[in-house]
């Protein structure tokens, strides 16, 4: 940092204590503002946990994503394997990368999935499981922009909206939720809260919420497939992101 | 380009008004925009959001240059490199100089008002930086070489088959007027860079001060893009968007999606807290923050805090009246338009005078002022920057004459009178003597009854005394 840089910074935060010193200022400071002890609570939803997963996946087809809710874990591997035949046999998909196009799909690793068996599952049924180490590598990120599906898991899920939150860690690319032309998220049922303000009160509460946020380096909040409205206000799908998202939301309370 | 943003006022007013086509688009996108925003403010306690929203923006003015430092001690903790910049120049340099030292040939970009505000993209691009807008209404205008006519819809001005020609022209593409085929060509090519691109750069929609973390909200996933894929992400932040607390984010993202679109979340909301950290897959390995002030701390030593709570939804742009005739081009060269840019764009504006017309570009309906999440009082500060011009002198000589006059004429009873009746007759002509043929011929001059309120209250009164007197 060059000393000009400081001046800027000297300069501009003295400049503002003296403006806000100003007795004739519209907003004096410092000083606190009322605000309320429990912040609102924008979208209201409610009810055990299979009416909240239920809900969510309804808030997601509202937002033109889709769901389904599976009874027990067993189910989930056969469902993802159904899903991923149905994808690969759908051919509207945009040749992203290079004009080429992989049957692998880019995941999280099988360790960070709510169901680390999907790995071996998948590669028994000739599925293979692509889960990059450096997106900043060319082969790795030629490899991972040929996927055309994504699959990863959920930091947590929101009824309230339908949305689901990722957190990047070692083994959870960003790019599996957003490269590819489709994305499957596993959502166990323990991850869905009524709201985004009841995850946040818990991390509060717990005193996790500010090293999960900074730790995470990027939070991804996600409604609903990549949209776009710009051209003439009609609504178009995956633009830059996935193209569809489907949630498989599945009972893991034992 | 129909309208011509370097021209001055009154002919970009009247290129506007004569572009039946542009006028037919605008309004037709700016009713539903508003249409979809209050159905989607029905289904919430929208007075309760409107207060917490504006306590979070004032508390968060108030505190500013606590926050700042907050914000800077938490970013750079997580390894972020912090910048201060007092105006465009300034900041414009900072990034050319990150561009410099990190080899940057080309760069990916997600909407963002502010770097229109400082004209980072011909910055760059003067030193030979490829420079690539990735939002697809950002990449359309990019492609016609215009600037953005709306902060939320950049290309709400141009119709299908205007885009079309535009694609067919630049692109090569075959005709269509389907704008899921167009979406996907921009999609191919954008990839492209996204997936090229040395640094990606995006504005900020809030940064906050107790975990350092920049947030943007987009819909179509180039901010998550632009904030992952590239070796070097650069935030350039107006200082204004410091606040305190994680919770207050996620009202605000609330706040701005229903107000913005109509949504009740936007489709993603990224937020950022520095580079990858080791051991992960993807993110930058470095991570910029520019905050800039550019007029900001000005705005509040003139008396304007209150604009400065804005959260740049574009509620008041699409529910004013005089944004649907004229579009957004009409406000000149200025990202910000609109109510909310009629105030702001003078106020960051190095010369207090220039752009003196936009505080005149309102009715001062109010209607603005009922839709802002932030319940700022546009009209109040519309005519406060009125008042402010005509304090510094800088109206024209013929509206201070006017003015004189009019005081003179209203000061009594008698001349009162005689101005009345002066202008009954002068309604009743067919053009109007000058000077007044000028003002009238973009007006249409209401006719002046035959009667005047005080002579019909007192034939009132003197019938009243009449039939009382029976």
């Amino acid at each position: 940092m060059n000393s000009s840089m400081l001046d800027a910074r000297t300069d501009i935060l003295a400049r503002l204590r003296r403006v806000l010193d100003d007795p004739r200022q519209m907003f004096r400071g410092p000083e606190d503002v009322r605000r309320p002890d429990v912040p609102m609570t924008v979208t209201r939803a409610e009810g055990d946990p299979l009416t909240l997963a239920k809900v969510f996946g309804e808030n997601l087809e509202a937002v033109d994503g889709s769901y389904e809710i599976v009874a027990d874990t067993g189910a989930v591997l056969k469902r993802i394997l159904e899903r991923v035949r149905l994808w690969e046999a759908e051919s509207d998909q945009p040749q992203d990368s290079n004009g080429s196009k992989s049957r692998e799909i880019l995941s999280w690793d099988p360790d960070e999935l709510p169901l680390p068996s999907i790995g071996q599952y998948l590669a028994e049924a000739d599925v293979d499981l692509f889960v990059p180490d450096d997106l900043h590598d060319d082969a790795d990120r030629k490899r991972a922009a040929a996927a055309s599906i994504g699959l990863t898991g959920v930091d947590a899920a929101f009824a309230g909206t339908g949305s689901v939150v990722l957190a990047p860690s070692k083994g959870r690319s960003r790019a599996a939720s957003l490269l590819p032309y489709r994305h499957i998220a596993l959502v166990p049922m323990s991850a869905i809260y009524p709201t985004v303000e009841a995850w946040l009160s818990t991390l509060r509460r717990e005193g996790r919420l500010g090293d999960f946020v900074r730790d995470s380096s990027q939070l991804a909040f996600i409604t609903g497939p990549s949209k776009s409205a710009d051209i003439e206000l009609n609504l178009t799908l995956g633009v830059h992101g996935p193209k569809q998202i489907h949630a498989i939301v599945f009972d893991d309370r034992q | 380009m129909i309208v011509d943003v370097g021209a001055p006022y009154r002919r970009r007013l009247e290129q506007a008004l004569g572009d039946e086509a542009q006028r037919t688009a605008i309004e037709r996108a700016t009713a539903r925009l508003s249409d979809q925003r209050t159905k989607a403010l029905t289904t919430v306690d929208n007075p309760r959001l409107r207060d917490e929203a504006r306590a979070i923006r004032q508390s968060a003015i108030q505190n500013l240059p606590s926050l700042l430092e907050e914000l800077e001690t938490n970013l750079t903790a997580n390894g972020c490199q912090v910048h201060w910049a007092r105006n465009a120049a300034e900041a414009t340099s900072i990034v050319r100089e990150i561009a410099e030292k990190s080899g940057t040939r080309r760069v990916v970009k997600s909407k963002s008002m502010v770097t229109e505000e400082i004209g980072l993209n011909e910055a760059l691009e003067n030193t030979g930086i490829d420079v690539v807008e990735t939002d697809l209404g950002e990449y359309i205008i990019q492609l016609a070489n215009e600037p953005p006519s709306h902060i939320i819809a950049p290309v709400i001005h141009k119709r299908v088959e205007d885009i079309s020609e535009l694609f067919q022209r630049e692109l090569g593409m075959p005709p269509t007027d389907d704008p899921a085929v167009m979406c996907a060509a921009a999609r191919q090519r954008l990839r492209r860079d996204f997936l090229g691109a040395d640094m990606g750069i995006s504005g900020c929609n809030f940064a906050i001060a107790e975990t350092g973390t920049i947030c943007i909200i987009t819909n179509e996933g180039n901010g998550r893009m632009v904030t992952s894929m590239p070796r070097v992400y650069v935030a350039v932040a107006g200082m204004e968007k410091v606040i305190p607390t994680v919770e207050d984010a996620v009202l605000l993202w609330q706040a701005a999606s229903r107000n913005a679109t109509g949504q009740n979340v936007s489709v993603y909301f990224s937020i950022s807290s520095g580079p990858r950290r080791s051991g992960h897959a993807d993110g930058p390995e470095e991570m910029h923050v520019v905050l800039l002030d550019n007029g900001r701390s000005r705005m509040l030593e003139r008396g304007y805090g209150d604009a400065a709570l804005c959260i740049r939804c574009g509620a008041c742009i699409n529910a004013c009246p005089v944004y649907r005739e004229i579009g957004g081009h009409a406000y000149g060269r200025t990202p910000y338009n609109g109510p909310i840019g009629a105030v702001i764009t003078p106020l960051l504006a190095d010369d207090p005078t220039s752009y003196k017309e936009l505080p005149y570009a309102s009715s001062l309906c109010g209607i603005c002022r009922d839709v802002c999440p932030v319940k700022i009082d546009l009209p109040r500060l519309l005519l406060d920057l009125r008042s402010d011009l005509v304090e510094s002198g800088s109206t024209p000589r013929s509206e201070r004459v006017a003015i004189r006059a009019y005081t003179r004429s209203v000061e009594s009873p008698a001349r009162f009178r005689r101005l009345q009746r002066l202008a009954r007759i002068a309604s009743r002509l067919p053009v109007l003597p000058p000077p007044l043929n000028k003002w009238a011929r973009t007006r249409e001059i209401p006719p002046v009854p035959a009667k005047s309120f005080q002579q019909l209250w007192s034939d009132k009164r003197e019938a009243d005394r009449g039939e009382s007197g029976e």
